[in-house]
């Protein structure tokens, strides 16, 4: 009597220890956008921590992305609408603010002071609303030169530099630029019988997004918004003097193809990269992740420093990784979510030239610079002309900024597009563009 | 003098002319898009152009698929079209039959309330649809891309309404005889008569569905899920075939292929189709 | 409606009121698909989107009641919404113009004894079984400014390249050119009621001594005129509702000026949050769409003119 209820209490707790043994397996959704390489570089960041993390799955969640960001943005937003938010992954840095402050996003602040990693990656990484941390920028990514050198050859202009402090003056980058142009009977822009309706190959083409404008808007000595997020920066001397410039390089100078104005970058009419491998395009200045592409592209790749207007300037770019308050892994998302931090756990992205590391040795230490940029796709120059750059680089203020995306997006942008197309002088478009930006009341400070 | 003129060959001449160069602008962009899909990145910028590949790149076709499920957005499509059409046959026909061969109370009021719809903009529904189907957790699956086909559509219902008056009543009226229901005569008798009229039901639901842009971009949200003009736009704005037009222009000749190949087998059907509807209104 | 075709059952003496409960019963129960359908379909929905015109509500807090402001602010503080109006309209008066001119115009050629009429006619058919994302691609291809169709032939013509879809004055008309492209099936549709016209009729303008001038303007366009206002309507309905192509090629650039109506609806409700608003939006398109409608219909009495009518 007594073996048979010691049996049966044994068999008892047996059954409860199995049922009230937590589930060791956890599942997290991680999502994110990118191309086809990069979607082949995170599936394989996953299966690594996976290997490492036995009791945890992760389930990619591959967005489509589009290369505005728009169609993400949107996706995103329906998630939170709906309640079906990931558990952790990639969020538009122009959202980051609305979104972490409506309360989506997990607080890290704690979890990063108890394990003291602001030591250990770049200051301008974590990503704060208030004061607390929400996020963290995925990567460093910043403005980028490149240049076909048998174009420049050909056209008997020298090499530029490969330091980012001695870049060329702006108004030699445009003679320069009018030299490579050439149309069809071989005359340059201001000979005489140059046909602008024909020409084979042209000097520059800038891509004409925010981003890609802020750093010829810093080294003016303007901008678009300040970082307080008070002023509105576009409509300021140095800013129109900026843009006009750019701007003349379309439609005065000729040494720029027209290419789609900034509304239509969603479009994507990415000819640019191809012009410059076929031998059309002298110098192509856009985000430094188009690197992976690029130098795929079989032509004599070179890198070179930006021009400078006023002095040298950077920027620091990238998208936001956040761990989502829905989760119901919260441990095991912030394992990823520093796993993905961590430039030798996904060392695929990096050398590959779409990211740079936001870990702070990978800068300083020879032997972790080496493990990234030590490859074909990283020519010496990178090291001089960007590498080196991102000591001057200042984050743009999308993620700060309230309201940013508007004021980019509906009263700045219509206006460029028209200053691209040559119908208004970039005075009259900014002020314009500053006047709906005072009347909409958009200058909300920072979040 | 007869009342038949000479035609002049001055005229004529315009006319075919005109004509000529019309079918050229239909055709030549299609022409054009399937010879730069078979051309090599270079060769697509280059200038000047050249009107034929140097050597044809079916590769492209291949890299499509390596680089997108473009087949499973394929076989997507093809379930959305299959559902839609058994959807369309079976409601559509039911309805034409009841408003044109059963005397019922209201059933003018229902007819013209029917084809009122024709004259609503699709705009001042996407908005409620889309928070009804966010309710019924229909968000990012097929139902609302399927579901509404059963319910029945006011142009097929007006199309078939038109060929059932065409038909006889004496065979209806036979079947009555011998004790048949209205759902009997539909099946026995009708369908197996309308037979032509159901084929361009069929031919347009297929078109209309394979072709839809706007259900799948509301709905939809997980790749696997996507349908070719879904996949289509995230090929144009995405990062995938970033400048590879050529691969673009790829995807493009397959998803207007199979229609393209219906039409080529069906002509008949389309013209009879867009025919009976448009006139008399 | 007299005559064959509408009685169901044989008639028979005292089971007519039978026949008439069967028959409303049949009736009622196989229209169950259109009854349920404009119930769940149609009547909610637009009953939904009429309520939710009159709140604010972003789909994730609870919507608060404002009454008519989101009306007000369309049509006061939203220049965009204006521009959008504008850009709709243009769009689509002259581009259904253009659209019924040039396939009447067609349909009238290829109607005047030509051989090959079908393959002209199948010619021209073929851009319409092309889905709108697909046109969307190819034409931003064929309208690129350095290596698109167009501009390489205008160049080698001697011409001077234009911006297409990429210029503020030039996208509207780029886009109502590849609107032209696809009108195959309406020039099918007017073929179809030119050919029945009947012949007698074209031959006695001239045997009055007649030519083709006055046969159009007696006999064809009178006789065509009820294809070409529902044709008309139908384009008018549509164009309002153009999306894709400006979601895909421009984006509403360059500058706005190609900010279509459904194009500003979509971001304020998918992008902005803003379900109220878009819902204001959809219901002014949907009356000013009815209004224009019942207006063209009411004119039409003037000029349209149906078979079996007196005219003096």
């Amino acid at each position: 009597m007594k073996r048979a209820l010691f049996s049966l209490v044994v068999v008892l707790v047996a059954v409860v220890a199995i049922a009230a043994a937590p589930a060791d397996n956890a599942k997290l959704t991680f999502v994110y956008w990118g191309s086809v390489n990069e979607d082949v570089a995170m599936k394989d960041a996953f299966k690594a921590f996976e290997a490492a993390n036995p009791g945890i799955t992760v389930e990619p969640l591959y967005i489509q992305g589009d290369i505005s960001g728009t169609e993400y943005a949107a996706k995103l937003r329906a998630m939170a609408q709906t309640n079906t938010l990931p558990d952790l992954g990639y969020f538009r840095p122009d959202q980051f603010g609305e979104f972490a402050s409506a309360g989506f996003m997990m607080d890290l602040t704690d979890l990063v002071q108890k394990e003291n990693l602001t030591r250990d990656y770049l200051p301008q990484v974590w990503l704060k609303v208030n004061n607390r941390v929400f996020g963290a920028y995925t990567a460093a990514e910043c403005q980028m030169m490149f240049y076909n050198k048998d174009v420049l050859k050909k056209a008997g202009v020298p090499m530029p530099p490969a330091d980012y402090a001695k870049g060329w003056s702006w108004d030699q980058f445009v003679k320069y630029c009018s030299q490579i142009t050439t149309d069809v009977s071989g005359k340059h822009p201001g000979d005489s019988g140059f046909n602008a309706n024909r020409i084979t190959t042209y000097g520059v083409s800038y891509q004409l997004w925010h981003a890609m404008l802020t750093p010829p808007l810093w080294s003016g000595g303007g901008g678009i918004v300040s970082a307080d997020g008070k002023k509105f920066l576009m409509d300021s001397p140095e800013s129109v003097d900026v843009i006009q410039k750019i701007a003349d390089l379309i439609n005065k100078y000729k040494v720029m193809p027209f290419t789609n104005p900034s509304s239509t970058s969603q479009a994507g009419l990415p000819t640019p990269p191809v012009m410059l491998a076929n031998g059309q395009l002298g110098f192509y200045i856009t985000g430094q992740w188009e690197l992976l592409d690029i130098a795929k592209m079989g032509f004599p790749m070179g890198i070179g420093a930006l021009p400078i207007i006023k002095k040298p300037a950077q920027m620091y770019i990238s998208g936001a990784s956040v761990i989502f308050k829905s989760t119901k892994f919260p441990r095991e998302a912030w394992l990823l979510h520093k796993w993905m931090m961590t430039p030798d756990k996904t060392l695929n992205l990096y050398t590959s030239g779409l990211w740079m590391p936001t870990k702070a040795s990978w800068y300083n230490d020879a032997a972790d610079l080496n493990k990234w940029l030590q490859n074909p796709v990283h020519p010496p120059e990178f090291r001089t002309a960007v590498l080196a750059s991102m000591k001057i680089a200042d984050p743009i203020p999308e993620v700060r900024v309230k309201n940013y995306t508007q004021i980019v997006n509906e009263c700045v942008n219509p206006q460029l597009d028209r200053v691209w197309l040559g119908e208004i002088s970039a005075q009259e478009a900014m002020k314009k563009a500053g006047d709906l930006v005072r009347q909409q009341n958009l200058l909300q400070g920072t979040w | 003098m007869n009342g038949r003129r000479r035609p002049r060959p001055v005229s004529r001449t315009l006319v075919y002319a005109a004509l000529a160069g019309f079918s050229l602008f239909c055709v030549f962009p299609l022409l054009w898009q399937i010879r730069s899909s078979l051309m090599t990145a270079r060769e697509i910028f280059t200038l000047p152009p050249s009107l034929l590949p140097a050597v044809p790149q079916w590769n492209n076709y291949l890299e499509l698929f390596r680089q997108v499920p473009f087949g499973r957005y394929f076989l997507n499509t093809l379930l959305i079209v299959v559902v839609n059409i058994c959807g369309a046959l079976l409601s559509n026909t039911v309805v034409a039959y009841a408003f044109a061969r059963i005397r019922f109370v209201g059933r003018s009021i229902m007819y013209g309330l029917c084809l009122a719809t024709l004259m609503l903009p699709q705009t001042v529904t996407m908005i409620p649809l889309f928070i009804e189907w966010k309710l019924l957790h229909g968000i990012n699956t097929y139902a609302p891309l399927t579901v509404l086909a059963f319910f029945g559509n006011a142009f097929y219902i007006f199309l078939l309404h038109q060929f059932f008056k065409t038909i006889p009543t004496e065979f209806d009226e036979a079947a009555f005889m011998d004790g048949l229901n209205h759902l009997q005569v539909i099946r026995t008798i009708i369908a197996p008569m309308c037979k032509p009229a159901l084929a361009v039901v069929a031919i347009f639901t297929f078109l209309a569905s394979w072709n839809d842009f706007m259900g799948p971009f509301l709905y939809i949200n997980d790749q696997s899920k996507f349908t070719l003009s879904l996949g289509m736009k995230y090929l144009i704005s995405g990062y995938s075939v970033f400048g590879q037009w050529q691969i673009l222009m790829a995807a493009s000749v397959l998803i207007v292929l199979p229609v393209a190949l219906l039409f080529f087998f069906m002509q008949r059907y389309f013209i009879r189709g867009l025919t009976m509807g448009g006139l008399k209104g | 409606m007299n005559g064959k075709g509408t009685r169901s059952a044989p008639r028979r003496g005292g089971r007519s009121h039978f026949l008439r409960r069967y028959n409303n019963f049949w009736g009622w129960l196989l229209i169950t698909p259109v009854v349920t359908g404009l119930t769940l379909w149609v009547a909610f929905p637009l009953g939904l989107s009429l309520v939710t015109s009159f709140t604010r509500w972003d789909l994730i807090t609870r919507p608060i009641f404002i009454g008519f402001k989101n009306y007000i602010d369309m049509f006061t503080s939203d220049a965009l919404f204006w521009q959008a109006v504008v850009v709709t309209v243009y769009y689509t008066a002259a581009g259904v113009s253009l659209q019924v001119v040039v396939a009447l115009g067609t349909a009238l050629l290829l109607n005047a004894r030509v051989k090959g009429m079908k393959l002209f006619r199948t010619l021209f058919y073929i851009p319409s079984l092309v889905p709108v994302i697909v046109s969307s691609a190819l034409w931003m291809w064929i309208y690129n400014p350095q290596f698109g169709l167009f501009n390489i032939l205008l160049t080698w013509i001697g011409l001077s390249p234009q911006k297409w879809v990429f210029g503020t004055q030039t996208v509207i008309p780029s886009l109502i050119l590849m609107s032209i492209w696809g009108i195959g099936n309406v020039i099918i549709v007017f073929l179809a009621g030119l050919q029945d016209i009947p012949r007698e009729l074209m031959e006695a303008v001239e045997i009055d001594g007649g030519n083709a001038f006055h046969r159009f303007r007696a006999i064809i366009l009178p006789l065509m005129s009820p294809i070409i206002l529902y044709n008309v309507v139908i384009g008018i309905i549509n164009g309002f509702q153009t999306f894709t192509q400006p979601y895909i090629m421009t984006n509403g650039g360059p500058a706005n000026a190609s900010l279509f109506y459904v194009l500003h609806l979509y971001r304020q409700a998918f992008m902005f949050s803003k379900m109220g608003y878009a819902s204001a939006m959809a219901w002014f398109v949907f009356i000013a769409t009815a209004v224009i409608s019942v207006f063209i219909f009411r004119t039409s009495v003037r000029w349209v003119f149906y078979q079996g009518e007196h005219r003096s």
